[in-house]
């Protein structure tokens, strides 16, 4: 506009770091990021993460085969806590996997640049998070080779699912989530499967790249109908995220079960679900990028940033904790005002003392700048956070349950050796999954790069 | 720094103070005759103003700190409306002072009452009050800082300022949340003595951004028909609030969805009596009103990337959102007074209209005082000059 | 290929560019001088490529709302289906059409249907998978993934002649021009 405005804040007025790194080109940023995958031999670091997690899988599937052969009955389970580490497995990997999408889908809706360098690496977390999630209600269900059960299907014997248990609403959440999330990474991934393509050095990888790039060729009328789609599919995936955890949270809300009937529970599920997710990426990025020395592309003000969505999170989470312990009183409601004082000092106190401890008290560190740009402390913060929330679905799952309205049926849950085979073996599966992506896919999106040099070519302010 | 005299609104913010004034004195001043007629329905009215009103300046009062925060172009050309919006909350302080009288005619909880012991506790005469002041304390106190600081920044374009409020901006969400979650209970919730939703704040908070947001679109638009607004607004702005409109109207049908599913699910006698309240005779034809109107036509039309981009359209759509939060807030408070039966009385319309004439000529006085657009502030350059959506 | 016509000898000319801007110039340049059957390539989604070349309008959106739209209405009626007519069930007391409890269904079912129909249709109506491509001939096309830009203006173009539109393009700030052959 024609007034005189005054001269535009430069970055380092702005004492903001910027999203990538100077002295960049298309052609760096392509070369740097696909020689990873391409020419970069294996390091041994590689190999021996890739180990560690490998056996950790080899375990998850001989935990698993003892769990075919035995039956569900070599974990902790029992009546009335039918819902163990399954549960709060599942709603821990599934939690995680939110901030992939969220990642990808909002920010992107919300142009937010920053977004750029992590949003591919991010998204291959969420789709591994979600597989890992869903192995757990399908071994819970006892006979998983039944699982089909769950979908409405004309069968022989003449019943259908149950559409007002929540517990269906999962299974169609959870299988749309992980196909949505495929696809969002899969469309995201076809103009960087032609650079790898076009730059691969063996015969077998161009032909390998080249079926999976689909002829990709960055023609202008495919970019321009690629844009639309992949913005449609962000719209779409933000929505959706939402509803994923919203769904697992009516596993529990649903139900007059007390503790876990609580109107609160949808916003508070999404927001812890973004709050452990964010965490996650921050402690595999973190490493990450030092490993591969990607400190341009995730900058500090990456970090930062997805510090403060972990801080803001985290509040609206520890706002649903005193909402439960406030409705709990207030409503006057014999059960629910046990079941809240029985989480604080009951047989479990520790467990919920820990969980405010990590979720609660300590991220409240992230109120500093200082804090927010120590990457150590960054990474350890990200750690109890993780911790944290994995105890949050414990204490839900297992307070809940181990009182039931008759004192008579009243028990305790204790894992077994099975279920932490199961657990640790899930974070083997996840982690190999990982290994394998970073080292066949490029981990940040090459031509979202290049936009993003075109832009700050052009001398564009953000 | 740029000429803050240029940015100045015209006269046609000293007519609509004054316009608005009148026409709210003469309607509450019918209404008080009305009041003595049947001072109970005086009151029920007068609550379902003041809830209406306090929300929309509490709502301003959180997009700006919301704003603050983020950053972003979206924020810094409705700012100005949202400072104006946030510090009409003295007045709605005052406006308390005959509801707290009235209390008798609306909360049956200040009759003796078979209640639980820790309803009893809470819900006592002093306690409700000193919350209360504690609220409008915490309210008034941010709006009176941001505002401050905002305006000493219009002079001095000092960079500092930004950094204060962007500081106070984060505890003040916070507080924001507590306090705005605490009122939903007392002012509102509390209607129906036993019944309790742990989502309940979060939805009345929802509600109060959702107001406020449609209102400074309306009020935007308006505006871009005088200099200076109309020669600095382009499309791209009134797109990026339509979508966050869009973002709140989603908010708002997801938190008042997930308590309807989760309490028709527990069916649970403490519970689903507050929804039978609402959805039996006549009461479910406001329901469905809210569901069409208040998210179905909003959602669809919003989508429209054309509509968003057409200040007149998007306000005309804003404008039936402003409309439908009243609806809202009728079918969350009526009810209670008049269970299982339709029932609504002229001063349900007159009181909010008279009260909304007071509050925007506040508005309107606070707004013709101070530029229009942050001058001072180092990002509006960029918002102007328009190089990034 | 165009009926009646025979088969061009080769399949167009490529003009490789360095710069983003150059292309769309180039672009813009083309369609002025009354090229049509064109397409440009580039690392990334350049802005403004689209227009210059006047591809305006895609049908994708519209795909992904009718199989939204399709994906939710069959998502909701299957519910009603199986639990009001085909197998009436009395689940604790709730009416046989629960409508609150059939909305989650039905949301993920239209979310569902919206992101394949965005996806497939994309894909479709690019014409993608496509395995062989006249352009990946010329050995410097490799670098339209890496940071090269190309214009390439196919031989079925009516005012398409070797000899004229290989002077043009080279006119045109461009690197080199290259024949693609089919």
């Amino acid at each position: 506009m024609g007034a005189e405005g005054p001269r535009l804040p430069t970055a380092a007025e702005r004492r903001r770091p910027p999203v990538i790194g100077p002295g960049h080109t298309f052609a760096t940023v392509t070369d740097k990021i696909s020689t990873i995958v391409l020419t970069r031999p294996t390091t041994p670091g590689w190999l021996a993460g890739f180990l560690v997690s490998f056996s950790l899988m080899m375990l998850l599937f001989y935990a698993i085969g003892y769990l075919l052969l035995e039956g569900v009955g070599v974990w902790g389970i029992n009546i009335p806590v039918g819902w163990g580490f399954a549960i709060v497995n599942f709603v821990w990997w599934i939690g995680i996997g939110h901030a992939g999408t969220l990642i990808s889908a909002i920010l992107l809706l919300l142009n937010q640049k920053w977004r750029t360098s992590i949003n591919r690496f991010a998204e291959a977390m969420t789709l591994f998070a979600v597989a890992s999630a869903g192995l757990f209600p399908l071994l819970h269900l006892g006979r998983p080779g039944l699982f089909y059960w769950l979908l409405p299907y004309p069968s022989t014997m003449g019943v259908w699912p149950q559409f007002r248990s929540p517990l269906v609403w999962d299974v169609f959440a959870v299988s749309t989530y992980f196909t949505v999330s495929l696809l969002f990474w899969f469309v995201g991934l076809i103009p960087d499967l032609a650079t790898l393509r076009d730059r691969a050095e063996t015969r077998a990888a161009r032909i390998l790249y080249g079926i999976l790039a689909m002829g990709w060729r960055g023609s202008a009328m495919h970019w321009h109908r690629y844009q639309t789609a992949y913005l449609l599919l962000a719209g779409l995936a933000a929505p959706l995220v939402v509803s994923v955890h919203t769904v697992v949270s009516l596993d529990f809300a649903v139900g007059i079960i007390p503790g876990w009937h609580s109107t609160i529970f949808p916003p508070y599920f999404v927001a812890g679900a973004i709050y452990s997710g964010f965490a996650m990426v921050l402690t595999l990025a973190i490493p990450l990028r030092a490993a591969y020395g990607l400190e341009d592309f995730i900058t500090m003000r990456h970090l930062e940033n997805m510090a403060k969505v972990m801080l803001a999170t985290g509040l609206i989470v520890a706002y649903g904790y005193a909402m439960e312990l406030f409705m709990a009183w207030y409503s006057g409601n014999t059960y629910e005002g046990f079941t809240a004082w029985n989480r604080i000092v009951g047989p479990y106190w520790p467990a919920y003392w820990a969980l405010i401890l990590c979720n609660v008290v300590i991220p409240q560190l992230l109120w500093f700048k200082r804090v927010r740009t120590k990457v150590p402390v960054l990474f350890v913060l990200s750690l109890t956070v993780n911790l944290g929330m994995w105890l949050e679905r414990f204490v839900i799952v297992v307070t809940s349950l181990h009182r039931d309205f008759l004192p008579s049926s009243w028990g305790m849950y204790t894992a077994t050796r099975w279920d932490w085979a199961v657990f640790v073996g899930s974070m083997g599966l996840f982690l190999t999954l990982l290994f394998l992506f970073i080292r066949f896919l490029p981990m940040i999106s090459i031509f979202e790069m290049r936009e993003l040099v075109s832009e700050t070519e052009a001398g564009s302010s953000d | 720094m740029i000429e803050p005299a240029a940015y100045m609104p015209g006269p046609e913010m000293n007519r609509l103070q004054w316009r608005a004034l009148w026409i709210g004195v003469a309607v509450l001043g019918v209404c008080i005759l009305g009041a003595f007629r049947s001072p109970a329905q005086f009151f029920h009215s007068y609550l379902l103003a003041f809830l209406f009103w306090t929300g929309m300046a509490l709502g301003c009062l959180a997009i700006a700190m919301l704003h603050h925060l983020t950053g972003g172009s979206w924020g810094m050309v409705i700012r100005r409306l949202l400072e104006s919006g946030s510090r009409t909350l003295p007045l709605m302080a005052l406006l308390f002072v005959p509801l707290f009288f009235g209390r008798h005619w609306i909360y049956s909880w200040t009759r003796p009452m078979n209640l639980p012991r820790q309803q009893l506790e809470y819900l006592d005469v002093r306690f409700f009050l000193t919350r209360a002041v504690l609220y409008f304390v915490v309210w008034l106190a941010l709006a009176h800082w941001l505002g401050k600081w905002s305006h000493e920044q219009d002079r001095t374009g000092d960079r500092r300022l930004l950094r204060k409020m962007q500081w106070l901006s984060g505890p003040g969400l916070v507080l924001y949340g507590l306090t705005g979650t605490f009122a939903a209970v007392d002012w509102m919730m509390s209607l129906e003595p036993r019944w309790y939703s742990s989502i309940f704040g979060l939805l009345i908070i929802g509600g109060q951004v959702l107001s406020a947001m449609a209102f400074v679109i309306v009020v935007l638009v308006l505006l871009t028909a005088y200099q200076p607004l109309g020669r600095v607004l382009q499309p791209r702005h009134m797109h990026n609030l339509g979508k966050l409109l869009l973002a709140f109207v989603m908010v708002w049908a997801y938190l008042s969805f997930s308590q309807l599913l989760i309490m028709w699910s527990g069916n649970l006698p403490e519970e689903i009596p507050w929804y039978l309240h609402r959805l039996e005779g006549g009461w479910r034809w406001v329901g469905v009103l809210l569901i069409l109107f208040h998210f179905a036509l909003p959602f669809f039309l919003l989508l429209s990337r054309d509509l968003k981009r057409t200040g007149p359209k998007l306000a005309l759509l804003a404008m039936l959102v402003v409309v439908m939060r009243m609806v809202d807030l009728f079918w969350l408070t009526a009810p209670e007074f008049s269970p299982g039966r339709f029932h609504i009385h002229w001063m349900d319309i007159a009181a909010p209209v008279g009260m909304g004439g007071v509050w925007l000529a506040v508005f309107a006085w606070h707004l013709k005082t101070r530029p229009l657009l942050p001058v001072g502030d180092p990002y509006l350059a960029v918002v102007l000059e328009g190089e990034h959506e | 290929m165009l009926m009646g016509r025979t088969k061009p000898p080769i399949y167009g000319l490529l003009a490789e560019f360095d710069t983003p801007a150059r292309l769309v110039a180039a672009a813009e340049r083309a369609r002025k001088e009354g090229y049509r059957c064109m397409d440009a390539y580039a690392p990334y989604p350049v802005e403004g490529l689209a227009e210059a070349l006047k591809f305006h309008h895609t049908r994708v959106p519209l795909i992904t709302l009718i199989g939204g739209i399709v994906g939710g209405l069959a998502g909701y009626f299957m519910q009603y289906w199986i639990a009001a007519i085909n197998y009436p069930l009395n689940i604790g007391g709730r009416p046989l059409h629960s409508w609150p409890a059939f909305i989650p269904v039905t949301f993920e079912l239209t979310i569902l249907g919206a992101a394949l129909s965005a996806v497939l249709g994309m894909l479709g109506l690019n014409g993608l998978p496509m395995p062989y491509h006249p352009v990946f001939h010329v050995p410097r096309f490799a670098l339209a993934s890496r940071d090269r830009f190309f214009l390439c203006v196919e031989a079925t173009d009516p005012k398409f002649d070797r000899q004229t539109t290989q002077r043009f393009l080279e006119s045109l700030d461009s690197r080199g021009v290259f024949e693609v052959p089919h």
